[in-house]
């Protein structure tokens, strides 16, 4: 169940930050402005305050999509949350492609489409894969939080466990510790591998 | 006229639960303040450890901070509120607040270890030496050379990390601390009015939220755009 809210909040997550990104990149100012402020209000409150919006407020608007059951309402939540970090390292890796490249792209004839695909986001992508890996870990630890409402994933199942042992309660929770570490690390890792790799990448000047 | 927004928002249950969320405000201003002078002292003590030559030293240090980086916090909370009155040395079982408390301060060290090292790193290594040349212990060094400028160096990141610090304390609402989050849980199970709880709550996490970035602004101008 972890890693499958992860699986599908990394995805959801990725595109929609990708996209909030692009915007606030290309968007002119009201588009930007507006969603500095979706960032801003999204990173100034704990997720656990997004969740319990998501989970108790939406369905008091009365509109019958926003009804959510336990599982949407943790993905929606953890995806926005996702959101707001991948927009900001999709903005700073476009922003950090020197204007040149943009510049001459333009000058052959491309449109502002074009010169995003084929000669911005290439470069920016090779700059935005390391910090990802540690968007991911956050995401999967942010997972554990989503057993408040009721989803059994890893922390849930360690509480049940506690609930028929209780006197083994320390090695639960170890255990859910060392559980959580086993499908992190390897992430950390391979960030940090990443890293290594994309790391040294020189832009054109 | 304002009928449809009480649907929506009924502010007199706010203004009636106000001292509730008072009290949750300034305890998590506590709880971060106590978290964060932990933080700073474990930051700052394994962010040393970690640079030491002596491998048993740096490996315990980088083992911590892997540790801790890749497991929840509300596991690592767990494990210290229900683990540490197992341990012989305590005869009184830990309270909640200390146990939160302890389990925030543990977990934003490890990350800010990492940002203090980065710190002491971008000190020169002429410091250094025009330090040892005037005579300086290792202590004084430290104390009155490298750390005051590492400090200043990573300041903003630091505060950075101070905000993430504020926003997971809501998370030691689960083991019964009261505070800010806890005083929105309180709404809720009272009134069950998740509306006035939740985004009263969020507005309130909000307003901290932009005092720090404030500061940060204000301590990055004062810095003279920080090189770090």
């Amino acid at each position: 169940m972890t890693i499958q809210i992860s699986f599908i909040t990394i995805v959801c997550g990725s595109i929609l930050g990708c996209v909030v990104g692009m915007l606030r990149t290309v968007g002119g100012r009201p588009v930007s402005m507006t969603l500095g402020i979706y960032i801003h209000a999204l990173r100034g409150t704990p997720f656990l305050v997004h969740l319990y919006v998501v989970y108790f407020v939406l369905p008091s608007t009365g509109v019958a999509w926003l009804q959510l059951e336990a599982f949407p309402a943790a993905v929606i939540a953890l995806s926005l949350y996702t959101s707001t970090y991948v927009a900001e390292i999709v903005r700073a890796a476009i922003q950090a492609v020197p204007g040149g490249q943009s510049e001459a792209a333009r000058s052959t004839g491309m449109t502002g489409l074009q010169t995003m695909w084929h000669v911005v986001l290439p470069q920016a992508v090779k700059l935005m894969i390391p910090p990802m890996g540690g968007i991911y870990v956050i995401i999967i630890k942010g997972t554990s939080i989503v057993s408040v409402i009721g989803i059994a994933e890893l922390v849930r199942a360690g509480e049940h466990a506690t609930q028929r042992h209780p006197r083994e309660l320390m090695v639960i929770y170890g255990m859910t510790a060392l559980l959580y570490f086993a499908y992190c690390y390897p992430v950390l890792r391979l960030a940090r591998w990443a890293e290594t790799k994309f790391g040294s990448v020189r832009l054109p000047s | 006229m304002f009928d449809w927004i009480l649907d929506y928002y009924n502010w007199r249950v706010t203004i009636q639960f106000a001292p509730e969320f008072a009290r949750g405000i300034t305890a998590t201003m506590w709880i971060s303040l106590l978290s964060l002078v932990l933080a700073l002292i474990i930051g700052t003590g394994t962010a040393i450890m970690r640079m030491s030559a002596n491998p048993l030293l740096w490996r315990m240090a980088a083992g911590y901070v892997q540790a801790i980086r890749s497991t929840p916090l509300l596991i690592q909370i767990y494990v210290i509120y229900f683990s540490i009155p197992a341990l012989p040395l305590l005869d009184r079982r830990l309270d909640e607040f200390e146990g939160g408390i302890i389990a925030l301060g543990l977990n934003a060290g490890a990350y800010m270890s990492e940002i203090i090292r980065a710190g002491i790193e971008s000190i020169t290594k002429g410091q250094v030496e025009g330090a040892q040349s005037v005579g300086m212990t290792y202590l004084q060094r430290m104390r009155y050379v490298v750390l005051p400028q590492a400090f200043a160096n990573v300041l903003p990141p630091l505060l950075g990390q101070t905000a993430v610090l504020i926003k997971d304390s809501s998370l030691v609402s689960f083991i019964g601390v009261f505070e800010l989050f806890g005083a929105g849980l309180t709404v809720l199970s009272e009134r069950l009015m998740p509306n006035e709880a939740f985004m009263t709550v969020a507005v309130c996490y909000l307003v901290i939220y932009g005092i720090m970035l404030q500061v940060s602004n204000y301590a990055q101008r004062r810095l003279g755009g920080a090189r770090a």
